[in-house]
């Protein structure tokens, strides 16, 4: 494992998801203000994670940029065209299939059933899901519906990854394979994630930049470069030099 | 400890009760115990049933009691379940239909037979009403209930993934809202037999209902109980059948 030369990423990556002044409020003009002013710059074909501390605004921020919240101010540019949405938690739905889950996204894009659903198989082959591509979602282990979710998001080929802290309920060991594969096929796309977590070793590991959000309503502290070469993985991350000190900089920035 | 049976053993367990209930009631009619032209004994009961089969009335009126049950649980259940779900993807709607709908639901069905006598005359119409009337509350608050409980998470996946208004319908809130619908199409189909027989034994002269209360009123008790049996029957049967479209309709159900 070694550190990239600061700013050898940010030269080849010129064009930016450019989130300005964004704020939203929960419950009207009186009701509770989540998000104020919040400014993002996420180069495109990055990993971006954002860390926070509970309750300060993460799923909101992912929520506003699906386009199921409204946002009272700010701008997003250029404006996401349908992104891919891996939501916090269980998200996949009881009455289809793990292949008709993954394949969900590419149906309300109009793609034929067959075709849909030969992507949704390979995907979930690539996943080591490909024997379970016929088997409901309590049919499979927690891990593997997670799986399931992420194969449903990479499935689309969107430009913006957005995801909600996907592993958080997984065991240690189940959050290390699955953080590996979610790896594997961001790498094949390269498409921009937006990933939120609290977890600071899963940002390390996953992420090109960090950034960490202040207590609600919400406002970017800083966004810290990731200096670990791809690929890698969590043991390479924690082994790296430097690894200690990007730890202790952003638990200090979410403490402060 | 297990408390895992096999299928033979789950049938016998089942039947026990039942089983001795019935040699009780045998033994205690042939002995006079209980006065037999009210009580007469099951062997009775099943030998006049079995002669009633026999001569085709006995099937005849449970063909036509299930003809009018049909009709009337597919007329309610069908705009019930329908208006159920657009009640619960649409406030305004919910808003709107709520109120009435939970004022007619408490109304006692039989209480309605009246003024539907006036409305249809004595025919099958007014009974088929009465029925798809007793559903359509049922089936519609099963419906809405179970549009209400599909997880935001899934509706928000459906939205972030690009669905519109009716592939959202189709393919999230109904799926979503299917064991709750399909658990409420149970109850109504229990709730639809009672009506179906009461509403025959006042107003009807063929149907199961029909035979029941002619039996009663000429104290033909073993007819009487040929009847009943047919109903049991019959309601069995159609309970097994709403189980079986759950097998189809909701799969995915453990």
């Amino acid at each position: 494992m070694t550190i990239a030369p600061p700013g050898a990423r940010q030269e080849e990556q010129t064009r930016y998801l450019d989130i300005r002044g964004l704020g939203v409020r929960y419950g009207g003009k009186h009701g509770t203000e989540a998000l104020r002013g919040l400014d993002l710059q996420v180069p495109e074909g990055s990993f971006h994670a954002v860390l926070g501390p509970s309750g300060c605004g993460k799923s909101t921020l992912l929520k506003a940029l699906v386009g199921l919240l409204d946002m009272q101010v700010g701008a997003i540019e250029p404006q996401p065209r349908l992104p891919a949405y891996v939501p916090q938690g269980d998200s996949c739905f009881p009455w289809l299939t793990a292949a008709e889950n993954v394949a969900f996204g590419l149906e309300a894009r109009g793609v034929g059933k067959r075709e849909r659903l030969q992507r949704a198989r390979s995907l979930l082959a690539d996943l080591d899901l490909g024997d379970f591509a016929d088997r409901y979602p309590h049919e499979l282990s927690e891990g593997m519906r997670q799986r399931v979710a992420i194969a449903r998001a990479f499935a689309i080929d969107a430009d913006l990854l957005l995801m909600d802290e996907p592993l958080s309920a997984l065991d240690f060991q189940t959050k290390m394979r699955v953080q590996s594969e979610l790896l594997g096929l961001w790498e094949r796309q390269r498409s921009t994630v937006i990933y939120v977590t609290h977890d600071i070793d899963e940002a390390l590991t996953l992420a090109d930049h960090v950034t960490v959000l202040s207590t609600r309503p919400a406002l970017a502290r800083e966004t810290i470069e990731v200096p670990f070469s791809r690929p890698r993985s969590y043991r390479d991350v924690r082994r790296a030099p430097g690894y200690g000190d990007l730890f202790a900089r952003i638990d200090a920035l979410l403490e402060a | 400890m297990s408390d895992a049976l096999g299928p033979f053993r789950a049938i016998l367990l089942g039947a026990t009760i039942p089983l001795i209930v019935l040699a009780a009631w045998q033994v205690a009619s042939t002995q006079e115990w209980i006065n037999p032209l009210f009580w007469p004994a099951p062997s009775t009961i099943a030998e006049r049933t079995w002669d009633e089969l026999m001569g085709g009335a006995l099937a005849t009126d449970s063909f036509v009691t299930a003809r009018r049950l049909l009709i009337g649980f597919v007329l309610g259940a069908a705009p019930g379940v329908f208006l159920g779900l657009a009640a619960g993807v649409s406030r305004v709607l919910r808003e709107a239909v709520y109120p009435t709908a939970s004022a007619l639901y408490v109304v006692p069905r039989i209480a309605m037979l009246p003024l539907v006598l006036v409305a249809f005359s004595i025919n099958d119409p007014a009974r088929i009403f009465m029925v798809a009337f007793s559903v359509f509350f049922i089936a519609f608050f099963s419906a809405l209930s179970g549009a209400e409980q599909v997880r935001l998470t899934h509706l928000d996946v459906a939205r972030a993934f690009g669905a519109g208004r009716w592939r959202t319908i189709a393919r999230v809130v109904l799926p979503g809202a299917m064991p709750s619908i399909i658990s409420g199409l149970q109850v109504a189909m229990g709730f639809a037999l009672i009506v179906i027989v009461g509403t025959e034994f006042l107003a009807a002269d063929q149907g199961l209902g029909a035979r029941i209360w002619t039996s009663y009123q000429v104290f033909d008790f073993p007819a009487m109980y040929a009847g009943i049996v047919a109903v049991t029957v019959l309601g069995v049967v159609l309970n097994y059948l709403i189980l079986g479209s759950k097998r189809i309709l909701a799969p995915w159900q453990r």
